[in-house]
């Protein structure tokens, strides 16, 4: 567990104990990955991926209030720019696909075989 | 500061559990006091007017999915600025010139989308 | 530093000259700012230090590595041959990104603070996923870069879990931190754990290990074969070191712990990817899984913390790189061979005949493969045999003995191009190839046999 340094964190904060916020920002991630796992529609698979990084972003935030140290939030910053960019490439290239196929189910995408 | 017991949050949870029954009950009361009715000529898209033509679902010009990617790119780029903007009499000229470059290298992006004519929305 | 600084301002630059004379000078230009880039490393060579408030860091070693990457990339971008087979071709975007995901790379390896390892993952990847999906028409090229984006950006995610719980664990993402809080403390947290389990996956991923490795044949097989080889060259290189870093230099403590989850992979590496490569017929697919078995020999290296593991790796990845380079730039050189449907042939049978229709181009095919199987007298021999010697110890001897009998079987698919060249063809015109082909393949076949019959020439130096 984290060396909590209770003298520095606000007592607001420490109402709700750290563990709570793991267990939340967890379970978001995990309901990322099996929408990663089992959606066929990439949009969803790709709206998933989003919940996935922004569980990461809360769980940043909350180490960071628990720790006092702002570099986690700074992070959060950086996550959110790159997952923007992420956004862009990865919205470009299923509108490529539609473009090309008609349709964003990744069932249909079968050409390459080994 | 006061220390908080969970029974403090109580008010939250009853306005939660209101919010919520209010939704409920609005859309299964709209169900049935609502008067039906079925025909042809109401479940077309418009009800008059010309004849629709096509499916509904027409796709979109690609342009409007470029100007949202950008839009969606140049829009969270400025939380960096929320920091600098903050804590600027702290950060002095240093953070100042760190600004300035990264201000530089998104109107040079931007500028490059000009260039590419992708804001161009005349001739196609 | 300097390259990093230098590539990002080239990068754009080279956007910028795309838009004169129609992009012509946009090649040579990049070969230019990557010269000038590598040679910007030297302006802090034996002045090791940290920088931007100790995100990087910056020693020999590292320099080398940026050095390394820089020249591979001024390789590949020497034989991209300005994207004529893909149609609407922005080129110059295309050099852009090449340089923008070099910055990427060279933060892989000189990182201090797991941020700058995560953005540097990042910049890499989301160049990457670009440069996969330039062959917009191409439907295999869409379906490699949908996977490989998706499968990416979820890699992606569990990475910063990873990263998210060690600094939980540790409560700083500087790796000095980590490998300090590990030797002050002796229980080790939950958190620490779960953050170096889903941080390793994540680097796995991109390194294209076993089990980690489903998307690795399909990517390499629909993009186009430039961006292939820059794929397998500059990323694995990337990777590798980035690995390094965090399991030798801060979580060396805890070697005990991951090096029972390295030694599964590096055995599922080696299966699967050698395996699956004999009964590839597509050149490419062939190459993405003995790729997969490089990078089980290249983690075989990282099993043992030792004070040659990067040695090892080095000369490792700079003969993995010479081979593939010339492996790729071969079927780079004969894309104008077409099958039926109008597609560059890429299967193996495409060298049907090499040998008498261009000498040379036999010559580097057959240096290449019998340096990827590891033959002596190539430097894929040496890069071997340092690995495993890294590697050999009582605890781990099954994995060196299951990496002997596997190389065995590579021997047999490495094999099976080289038979192609000197098998009878119909064709019988002369291949012509471009000079700068020429001085490339001379270059890297000469790097290679250089390394198997000096190998202290690189050994001993670093």
């Amino acid at each position: 567990m984290l060396q909590e340094n209770t003298a520095l964190i606000p007592d607001m904060i420490k109402q709700i104990p750290l563990v709570n916020y793991v267990l939340l920002a967890s379970i978001l991630f995990v309901i990322g990955i099996v929408g990663v796992l089992i959606r066929r529609n990439a949009l969803i698979i790709f709206m998933s991926i989003e919940l996935m990084l922004n569980a990461v972003n809360l769980l940043l935030v909350a180490f960071s209030a628990y720790n006092s140290d702002p570099n986690g939030q700074v992070f959060v910053f950086f996550i959110m720019a790159v997952a923007a960019a992420e956004v862009a490439v990865g919205l470009a290239i299923i509108v490529m696909i539609y473009r090309n196929i008609r349709s964003i189910d990744i069932g249909l995408l079968n050409k390459l075989r080994g | 500061m006061t220390d908080y017991i969970p029974q403090d949050y109580q008010p939250l949870l009853f306005q939660l559990v209101l919010a919520l029954g209010f939704i409920i009950f609005t859309i299964l009361i709209t169900h049935v006091l609502g008067p039906r009715l079925k025909n042809a000529a109401k479940d077309a898209p418009f009800e008059c007017g010309i004849e629709s033509v096509g499916d509904a679902r027409a796709p979109l010009a690609v342009r409007y999915f470029l100007i949202a990617i950008l839009f969606v790119l140049f829009d969270v780029e400025i939380i960096f600025m929320y920091p600098w903007a903050v804590n600027f009499l702290k950060l002095g000229w240093f953070g100042f010139v760190e600004m300035l470059f990264f201000v530089t290298f998104l109107m040079a992006g931007f500028y490059y989308i000009i260039r590419k004519g992708v804001l161009n929305w005349e001739n196609d | 530093m300097y390259p990093i600084l230098f590539l990002s301002f080239s990068g754009l630059i080279t956007l910028f000259l795309g838009f004169f004379q129609e992009g012509k000078w946009v090649k040579p230009a990049t070969i230019l700012f990557l010269a000038i880039a590598s040679i910007s490393a030297f302006i802090d060579w034996n002045k090791p230090g940290a920088y931007f408030f100790n995100m990087l860091q910056v020693n020999n070693f590292n320099l080398l590595l940026s050095l390394v990457i820089l020249i591979t990339a001024i390789l590949i971008v020497a034989i991209s041959d300005n994207f004529k087979e893909i149609e609407y071709a922005h080129s110059a975007e295309y050099y852009a990104i090449m340089q923008f995901s070099l910055v990427g790379a060279i933060m892989m390896t000189n990182f201090q603070s797991l941020i700058m390892l995560f953005l540097g993952v990042e910049i890499l990847s989301v160049s990457m996923y670009v440069l996969t999906g330039t062959d917009k028409r191409n439907l295999r090229g869409n379906e490699a870069a949908i996977k490989y984006f998706l499968l990416g950006a979820f890699a992606t995610g569990i990475l910063l879990f990873g990263i998210a719980m060690i600094y939980g664990g540790v409560g700083a993402f500087e790796i000095d931190a980590i490998s300090g809080t590990l030797a002050s403390n002796q229980a080790q947290s939950l958190f620490l754990y779960i953050g170096l389990v889903m941080l390793l996956i994540g680097l796995l991923f991109k390194l294209a290990a076993a089990p980690f490795h489903f998307w690795t044949p399909d990517v390499y097989e629909g993009a186009p074969t430039i961006f292939t080889l820059f794929m397998a060259t500059i990323v694995k290189t990337a990777v590798v070191f980035a690995l390094y870093r965090i399991l030798h230099q801060s979580f060396q403590n805890m070697h005990l712990s991951w090096s029972y989850i390295l030694a599964g992979c590096i055995a599922l590496s080696l299966i699967i990817g050698n395996l699956s490569a004999v009964k590839q017929i597509s050149f490419k697919r062939m190459l993405a899984f003995s790729s997969i078995s490089h990078a089980g020999f290249l983690l075989l290296g990282l099993l043992h913390v030792s004070k040659t593991a990067d040695k090892s790796l080095l000369f490792y990845s700079v003969s993995y790189l010479l081979a593939s380079t010339s492996a790729f730039g071969v079927l780079l050189a004969l894309k104008n061979e077409r099958t039926e449907n109008g597609r560059s042939n890429e299967n193996i049978s495409v060298f049907k005949g090499l040998a008498t229709r261009s000498p040379f181009l036999s010559a580097v095919l057959i240096i290449s493969m019998l340096s990827l199987a590891g033959i002596p007298l190539t430097g894929g021999f040496w890069s071997k045999f340092y690995v495993l010697t890294d590697a050999a110890n009582d605890q781990f001897f099954y994995l060196i003995v299951l990496a002997l009998l596997l190389t065995a079987v590579g021997v047999y698919y490495y094999f099976k191009p080289i038979i192609t060249v000197f098998e009878k063809s119909d064709i019988q015109e002369a291949i012509t190839i471009n000079p700068i082909f020429k001085i490339i393949f001379v270059l890297t076949t000469l790097g290679t046999l250089v390394l198997g019959l000096f190998p202290d020439l690189l050994y001993g130096m670093i």
